[in-house]
Formats: C-alpha cells, sequence, structure tokens
C-alpha cells in the first residue's frame, strides 16, 4: 500500500515533467501544425541555463525563470527565421527542425562540455514529508502542483481569454483573422515561443530531479512527449494532459518492478493504444 | 490524373551521353587507388558503402515520401549482426554469408511490424506519426544494444575480425565499389518496375493512388522494407570496412546522415545520395583537418546542421536537382533568343 502510493506520486511528478514537454508539442502541432523537433534540445537547454545561472545567483526560481527566458527567446528565433518559412510543408518542417535540434544540440556540448554536470536540488524542497508510513519527496509535490497550474493557466489562456481567441480563429482561418487588422503572425511566433519556453521549464525542472544534466537527456524525453501526443490524440490539450499522466505513472511503476522494461513499456503503451483507438485517445483532426 | 499516368509508365533509359559519363566516372574510380594514399581509399570506400545507405533512405523519402527516423536501425542492425557473428562463431565466409541472410530477414521482419504501426495514418498527421513512432523504434533498437552489453558492449563499441580476403584495404575499395554499383542497379531496377512507379504516385498524392484502387500502405509497407534491407546490407559492409561498431550506428544522429546524404545530393533521384554522401564525406574530412586551424571545426555536428538547414530551405531538391533547372532554365532562354 505504502509502495502505490509513493509510485503514485512518483509517477504523478514523472506525468507532470513530460506534461511540460507534451503540452508545448501539442500545442505547436494543434495551433500551428507544425511538429517541433526542436523540441528536446529546448529541455536541454532549459536544463543548462538554469544551473549556470544557479551557479551564478544560488536561487532556484531565478534561475527557472531564466530558462523559461531563454527558451522563449529560442523558440523566437526559430519560429522567425526558419519554421516560418516552411509552414504548410510538413516534411520540410520535419527536416528543418531536425537540423537545429542536430545544431543547438552540439552547442550544448561545445558551451558546457560533453560529460554530465551534477545539480543539486534546492535546499528548501530537498526535504520529505513523511505521512500515515509513505515517504513523500517535497519536490515531486512541486513538481505536481506545477504541472497542475501549468494545464489550469495554458487551458483558461487558450479557452477563455482574447489571445486565446485570437489565436484559435487563427488556427481556422489565418487570412481573415490578419484581414481583421490582427498581426497573426505574431501570435503564432507567440504560439511558438511559448511551447519552446514550457519545453525549457520542463528541463530546468528535470534536472534537479535526476541531479544531473547532460545531453544526451533530450532526445529520451522527446521521444516520451511524442508518445504522448500521439497517445493522447495529436493537437488535443486534453490528450496530452491525460496522456502524460498515463506515461508517467506506466514509467513510475515499470521502473520500480523491473527497470530494464521502462523504455518497451511505453512503446508497447502506444502501440496497445494505437491498434484499438488510430487516432488515440482524444483525437481529432489536426490543422492541415 | 495525367501526372499520374506519366509516373505510373513512364521508361526510363539512359541517354548515350549519360552513359559515356558514367563510364568515364567508373574508369576513373576504378583507377583512384592507383595514385592515391590509402586514408582516400578508405574514405572512398566509405563514400560508397555510405552512399547505399543515403540510397536506400531515397527509396522512403525520394519515392515514397515516407519520413523514418528510426532507419539507422536497419544499417546499425546489419553491422552488428555480422559483428556479433564473427565475435562468436568466426570471422569466415560462411558466417558472412550466414550474416547476410539474418540480416536481411531481421530488416524485412522489422520493417514489417514499424510499418504496421508507422503507416496507420495518411496525409498531413500520418506523416507526422510516422516520423514519431519511427523515432520511438530506432529508440528502441538502440537501447536494447545498449543494454545487452554482452554480446554489443554497449557504448563501448564491439571490435571484431573479419574474413581475410577483406582484410587488404585495396581490395576492400574494390569490393566495395562494386557493392555501390550491383545495389545501384538493383535499386534503381527497383524504382523503375511498375511498384516503383505506384511508389511514386504515393508520394505525389496518396489519396489519388488510394481512389485508383491502390492499396497505398501495402505499397509503403514495401518500400520500408526494401529500403530495410538494402541499408542492413550496406551496414554489413561498413562492417567489413571499420571493423568495428558502437552503438553511435543506431541513433538518430546515424539517420540523419542518411537524410543529409539524399537531400544534398537530391531526393528521387537515387544518384542523388551518391554525390549527397561524397560531399558531405568530403566536407566532414576536410573540415576536420581545419581543427588546428580553430577549435569550432571539430564540432562536425554544428556545420553538419547548418549545411543541413540551408540545404533545406534555399535548395530542397539538392544538387542534382539544381543542376536539372539551370539546364532548364538554359534551354528556356535559348528558346526565346
Amino acid at each position: 500500500m505504502n509502495i502505490l502510493a509513493m509510485l503514485l506520486i512518483n509517477g504523478l511528478a514523472e506525468g507532470a515533467l513530460i506534461f511540460l514537454m507534451a503540452a508545448g508539442l501539442s500545442i505547436i502541432l494543434g495551433l500551428l501544425g507544425v511538429v517541433n523537433f526542436t523540441h528536446g534540445t529546448l529541455f536541454i537547454w532549459g536544463g543548462y541555463v538554469s544551473i549556470w545561472v544557479f551557479s551564478l545567483f544560488g536561487n532556484f526560481f531565478i534561475a527557472l525563470a531564466a530558462a523559461i527566458i531563454a527558451g522563449f527567446l529560442m523558440g523566437l528565433v526559430f519560429e522567425r527565421l526558419f519554421v516560418r518559412q516552411v509552414y504548410g510543408n510538413v516534411t520540410a518542417q520535419i527536416l528543418i527542425t531536425l537540423g537545429l535540434m542536430t545544431i543547438f544540440t552540439d552547442m550544448v556540448r561545445l558551451l558546457w562540455g560533453p560529460n554530465p554536470i551534477p545539480a543539486d536540488r534546492p535546499e528548501f524542497m530537498d526535504g520529505t514529508w513523511i505521512a500515515g508510513g509513505v515517504i513523500i519527496s517535497q519536490y515531486r509535490v512541486f513538481l505536481i502542483v506545477v504541472g497542475i497550474l501549468v494545464a489550469i493557466g495554458i487551458n483558461y489562456l487558450i479557452n477563455r481569454t482574447r489571445i486565446g481567441m485570437i489565436m484559435r480563429a487563427g488556427t481556422q482561418s489565418p487570412d481573415m483573422v490578419q484581414a481583421m487588422g490582427i498581426n497573426i503572425k505574431v501570435y503564432f511566433s507567440g504560439v511558438f515561443a511559448g511551447g519552446a519556453a514550457l519545453a525549457a521549464l520542463g528541463g530546468a525542472l528535470y534536472v534537479p530531479l535526476v541531479g544531473s544534466v547532460w545531453s544526451g537527456m533530450g532526445i529520451h524525453n522527446q521521444i516520451l512527449a511524442f508518445i504522448v501526443v500521439i497517445l493522447g490524440g495529436m493537437g488535443s490539450f486534453y490528450g496530452s494532459a491525460v496522456g502524460s499522466i498515463i506515461i508517467g505513472l506506466t514509467v513510475a511503476l515499470v521502473s520500480w518492478f523491473y527497470p530494464p522494461l521502462t523504455v518497451y513499456s511505453t512503446v508497447l503503451l502506444l502501440i496497445l493504444v494505437l491498434s484499438l483507438k488510430p487516432e488515440g485517445l482524444f483525437g481529432t483532426a489536426v490543422r492541415s | 490524373m495525367s501526372v499520374l499516368t506519366n509516373i505510373l509508365q513512364k521508361k526510363s533509359t539512359i541517354s548515350p551521353l549519360q552513359a559515356a559519363g558514367l563510364f568515364i566516372l567508373l574508369a576513373a574510380l576504378l583507377i583512384v587507388p592507383t595514385f592515391s594514399g590509402m586514408t582516400t581509399v578508405t574514405l572512398f570506400s566509405r563514400i560508397f558503402i555510405l552512399a547505399i545507405f543515403g540510397m536506400s533512405y531515397d527509396i522512403l523519402r525520394g519515392y515514397t515520401g515516407i519520413i523514418n527516423l528510426g532507419h539507422a536501425l536497419f544499417f546499425g542492425g546489419g553491422t552488428y549482426i555480422a559483428g556479433i557473428l564473427f565475435n562468436r562463431i568466426g570471422p569466415t565466409l560462411d558466417v558472412l554469408l550466414l550474416a547476410i541472410v539474418i540480416a536481411l530477414a531481421f530488416s524485412a521482419v522489422i520493417a514489417y511490424v514499424m510499418g504496421q504501426f508507422a503507416f496507420r495514418g495518411t496525409g498531413f498527421s500520418g506523416v507526422i506519426a510516422c516520423a514519431m513512432i519511427t523515432l520511438a523504434f530506432g529508440e528502441i533498437v538502440r537501447h536494447t544494444a545498449e543494454t545487452f552489453r554482452e554480446f554489443t558492449q554497449g557504448a563501448d563499441g564491439l571490435t571484431f575480425r573479419i574474413p581475410e580476403i577483406f582484410q587488404d584495404r585495396l581490395m576492400m575499395y574494390y569490393y566495395a565499389l562494386l557493392f555501390m554499383i550491383i545495389m545501384t542497379i538493383i535499386l534503381r531496377q527497383f524504382v523503375n518496375s511498375p511498384t516503383g512507379r505506384v511508389l511514386q504516385a504515393v508520394r505525389d498524392n496518396e489519396q489519388r493512388a488510394r481512389f485508383l484502387g491502390y492499396d497505398t500502405k501495402k505499397y509503403k509497407l514495401i518500400a520500408l522494407v526494401v529500403a530495410g534491407m538494402a541499408s542492413a546490407l550496406a551496414g554489413i559492409m561498413f562492417a567489413l570496412l571499420t571493423r568495428f561498431a558502437n552503438t553511435e550506428l543506431l541513433t538518430v544522429q546515424s539517420t540523419l546522415n542518411a537524410l543529409l546524404y539524399t537531400i544534398v545530393g537530391g531526393t528521387g533521384t537515387l544518384y542523388g545520395a551518391i554525390i549527397g554522401t561524397g560531399f558531405v564525406q568530403l566536407a566532414q574530412n576536410y573540415l576536420l583537418e581545419l581543427r588546428g586551424v580553430h577549435e569550432i571545426f571539430s564540432r562536425w555536428l554544428i556545420f553538419f546542421g547548418a549545411i543541413y538547414v540551408l540545404v533545406v530551405l534555399y535548395m530542397p531538391r539538392g544538387v542534382i536537382g539544381a543542376y536539372y533547372q539551370l539546364l532548364a532554365s538554359r534551354q528556356k532562354r535559348r528558346k526565346t533568343e
């Protein structure tokens, strides 16, 4: 029972982290129709920038903010200079984001070296609570809270605000929105950069959890996020939230009982869902 | 409609001029080793073998319109199968034959299973799902290779001995050249066959091809199986050349190499892969020599990515495409004069 409670917390924390990646991917895919392979790279940059800033100022929240800003700016550059030129051409989008992924992943190795850099958890969150015999890591609870807040925030932004309305309208018919005097391109850039910032935040939060940062951590988490996005249904925000929880719990469960199977279990789960429901759990049509 | 039927019926032949060009090129390649060092000979052998890896990707990307981000698993799989068998049984020609049979069976089966899941959707979301699912498959194979250290030595890399007749670098050059020529002929036959024509129809307009009664998923599966088998064979040749395998061969980066070879040369041309591989390998070699000038030149991947992005943005049809464009514009100018 205690183990189950602990695994539940671990799984939800893991799910919250994956969600930060998957949410950005899913929003960019759903609203812009772009599949972003630089997401894992932004994740790494978030991790490296956060520990770099943390070593300068020693404040965890400044480090997180720096990671978010770095991710946002990189996303802005990627969208403005490269992705914008290939809207509507799926193949070129995949190719160009893969190229950026290669460049910026190697740039990390150039700037910070090829070896993993150890990172500590912020002291005030390093502790544990014991409730009913269950040991609860404070940092994991913090991750879950962040995940929930981000989910609520994005949902509010997209469905309840004027900005969200314009973005949704722009997805339906960009020319019409443009004709009404709204510069839709700015909103598209904003969506892309916002998704990128979420990935960087995910990276910055991931590093203290695993205790080190290395350049290979991006691709692994990117694949998990892809699995979530397909599992939940491409472009569906709810789908990516539910998918993240499912994948997070699966990873926590399998890695507790038999670690070597972790990587296989997520893909098997994906295959299982796709055989039963080819469009994913909450799949609707993606903008084409 | 007419475009589609044109593609379906078009016969392809080589003009006398092209034949002469090919002949000269072949003659030049045959005598390269006589006046160049061993490094050049090995580099060229490498190019010949990797060109087939690139060409196999061209069948997917250029002829069928599939983006397979796990393609390295076939190539690396071939190298590992050969290496493990040479280590476990012995470096003989019989074992090589066994490795070829196993690698072909391995790649055919994996390609079939992978395709079953990757080719579920069609159209826009189909392409994306395919890229993501194949990426996951590729990572699973890489992960497996890293987990079963007993067989693969994990990230340290696997060294092995090879049959005696492949040990001579000079002979290996000719074997590699021969391999490239034979594979090019086979793959050319394949893309010009009726099946190959259907693949191009699927690439140009999958929905239309389906309405014409073609089971497009079946044809995509065929393309993936053929491409997988071809790159597994290239992987075995690579094993014979380098006598070494590591998990680097199975990474996404390895897949991106093949992708870059085809897009630099020109997709949908087959020969483009040879040009692209030559260009990329020579550029990599040249930049590595500049390492002494500035440290940045040792970061090949940054240049790799830059070439990649530039080609996608400004030369989407590669060297061969640009060449044809030049020819076409010249002809147009002549006509107007």
